[in-house]
């Protein structure tokens, strides 16, 4: 019997009946954490001498799952996906994993990244590119993309992931799965190593809307360790969770959405608008209300490289411990500046030095004004917007990107001026903070697309419920990944 | 593009970020760069720019508790020192910083 296919709660189920025991679970995860590793290269570490917990009235008790690699866990090494920590074990536990683990739930491997979560490709790591499982030569997206793969391929039924400009919700796009971001501050960051303080995001990539709520319920609460949570014990995801949203109120963003927008648009691009009206026609069905709205062209035109200037300047202040000097391994050269400079540059990869650079520039007290302070103005009338059109509406509903999952053959992580807009929006989440969720609604040429509908801070539970109603209307939920899918 | 972004300008600040740069890597610098700067120039053509209070995080409404100034468990130095290429007596060791 194969149960790594199956729902938390069904999980939960067979394991309170005496049908399946968390150590047999366990087994079965770790033997298919290698064959996809064999496949796909989705893992840092496989923890081979895991073993199954006592399982309680808890529902992630004895289900195991994976975890980023730049997430902290004791004893267990933890690279961010870099070759600079290629070799470092934290000697304590993120916040997020400590409360997973009071809950039960049991780690089974460290996921590949982008390295330290700035690129968006899977490309980037250390170990390798990752494969997507639904198509070996197609990339996942990243950064969160050996969690993505994974939970496609069906190894468990969830896996932690980071998000700062849409790190959790576009790998889950291109893999066909679930990927949640909860508001800003709702789990706290302590042990995540740090990409872009103001913007970085804990979530969770799952292959259902419940599953998220389920696990988000368990990763969240207010820690003294991280100033930014907050106190959300008043939410519970998952108890609260209901279909019924007829009433409700959606916007999309109207010049990005019109297939007339974009000059000779790939079949692509209008497959996936087309697929994307479809699922607003479900939303309509469901008793929600759509409209689309305008959005100032220069602020949406703005939006990609407003991101690049930001995370990469607090990029290049977080990475600056990177030295090889106090912890990672140590550089070659007859002075500390040499072997500082032989550790960077033998141990980043050529994007991370990339965006080191810029980070740098912006910073610089002369360009500050123009870059970063200008960025930062940006940033507050993106949010104000949003927040203004949250007035009305619960929600802001788009497409992901421009299609499905890209070649990884000719693919640079680079900014493009056509499409970069509709390619890069869900950084408004990161921006403002906003809870985000990505949900599949459809294929093209047998590979997976998806949706995402973002909301107003603290308002987690409408999107959930909304992403809820709305998955439950199309025939997606638990989809396990496979390659040539027919459609 | 900026008169101030020139090739040379990405050399200096590898150079005091102390990171090597191909010269591929410079140029994809550079060109990402030309796409960041004409969005910037948008950017400061847009009326009244200059008034908009800059973000700086992604909440407005934080609670800032400062905690009780009390002892509370510090970090384990064998535990700390571990992941450290190099120590002697329980410190870290580097190499010569200053002077």
């Amino acid at each position: 019997m194969k149960y790594m296919n199956l729902s938390i709660e069904e999980l939960h189920k067979l394991l309170k009946n005496g049908e399946v025991t968390s150590d047999e679970l366990v087994q079965e995860s770790l033997k298919l954490s290698h064959e996809l590793q064999e496949k796909c290269n989705a893992f840092v570490t496989i923890l081979d001498d895991q073993k199954g917990v006592c399982v309680n009235d808890e529902l992630l008790s004895g289900i195991p799952c994976g975890v980023k690699d730049n997430y902290s866990t004791k004893g267990i090494l933890s690279t961010g996906s870099s070759n600079t920590l290629k070799d470092y074990v934290p000697f304590f536990d993120a916040t997020a994993i400590k409360n997973l683990k009071s809950h039960g739930a049991v780690m089974v491997n460290k996921t590949v990244m982008d390295e330290f979560g700035l690129g968006g490709t899977g490309t980037t790591g250390h170990t390798g590119i990752v494969r997507n499982p639904w198509d070996t030569s197609r990339m996942c997206a990243g950064s969160s993309s050996g969690s993505a793969a994974a939970v496609a391929a069906g190894v468990y039924p969830y896996a932690l992931g980071s998000d700062t400009g849409d790190s959790i919700r576009k790998p889950a796009a291109y893999c066909g799965i679930v990927g949640y971001k909860p508001t800003y501050g709702m789990i706290s960051r302590f042990g995540l190593f740090a990409f872009a303080s103001s913007l970085d995001h804990c979530g969770v990539l799952s292959r259902s809307v419940k599953d998220a709520a389920i696990v988000v319920d368990a990763m969240k609460g207010i820690d003294e360790n991280d100033m930014t949570s907050w106190d959300s014990s008043n939410i519970h995801l998952y108890n609260d969770l209901t279909d019924n949203v007829s009433g409700k109120k959606l916007f999309y963003i109207k010049e990005l959405c019109d297939i007339e927008n974009y000059e000779n648009p790939s079949d692509e691009l209008k497959k996936h608008l087309c697929i994307f009206k479809e699922t607003l026609e479900k939303c309509k069905e469901l008793g929600i209300e759509v409209d689309g709205v305008s959005f100032d062209e220069n602020l949406l035109r703005a939006l990609p490289s407003v991101y690049v200037i930001l995370s990469c300047a607090e990029a290049t202040s977080n990475l600056s411990n990177l030295t090889g000097l106090i912890f990672g391994p140590r550089g070659e050269g007859t002075n500390w500046s040499e072997m500082v400079k032989d550790h960077r540059t033998k141990g980043f990869s050529s994007l991370i030095k990339r965006r080191l650079v810029i980070g740098s520039y912006v910073l610089q007290s002369e360009n500050q004004e123009r870059y970063f302070k200008n960025a930062q103005r940006v940033r507050r009338l993106i949010v104000d917007r949003m927040k203004e059109l949250f007035k009305e509406y619960d929600g802001l509903i788009m497409p992901v990107g421009t299609g499905a999952a890209k070649k990884l053959e000719g693919s640079v992580d680079i900014l493009d001026d056509k499409t970069a807009t509709l390619e890069e929006h869900l950084q408004i989440g990161n921006f403002g903070g906003f809870p985000s969720i990505t949900i599949p609604d459809g294929f093209i040429d047998s590979l997976p697309v998806g949706i995402n509908i973002t909301g107003n801070c603290y308002d987690d539970q409408n999107v959930l419920n909304i992403a809820y109603a709305l998955e439950n209307s199309m025939p997606y939920k638990g989809q396990i990944a496979k390659e040539g899918k027919d459609e | 593009m900026s008169s101030e972004f020139t090739m040379e300008k990405v050399e200096k600040l590898a150079d005091l970020l102390l990171i090597g740069l191909t010269e591929d890597e410079k140029k994809m610098i550079f060109d990402e760069f030309e796409i960041i700067d004409q969005n910037i120039n948008k950017i400061n053509s847009m009326p009244n720019i200059q008034n908009v209070e800059p973000m700086t995080h992604a909440l407005d409404d934080f609670v800032f508790e400062l905690r009780e100034d009390e002892v509370c468990e510090s970090i384990d130095r064998d535990e700390a020192l571990a992941n450290c290429d190099d120590q002697d007596d329980g410190e870290v060791s580097v190499p010569k910083v200053v002077g």
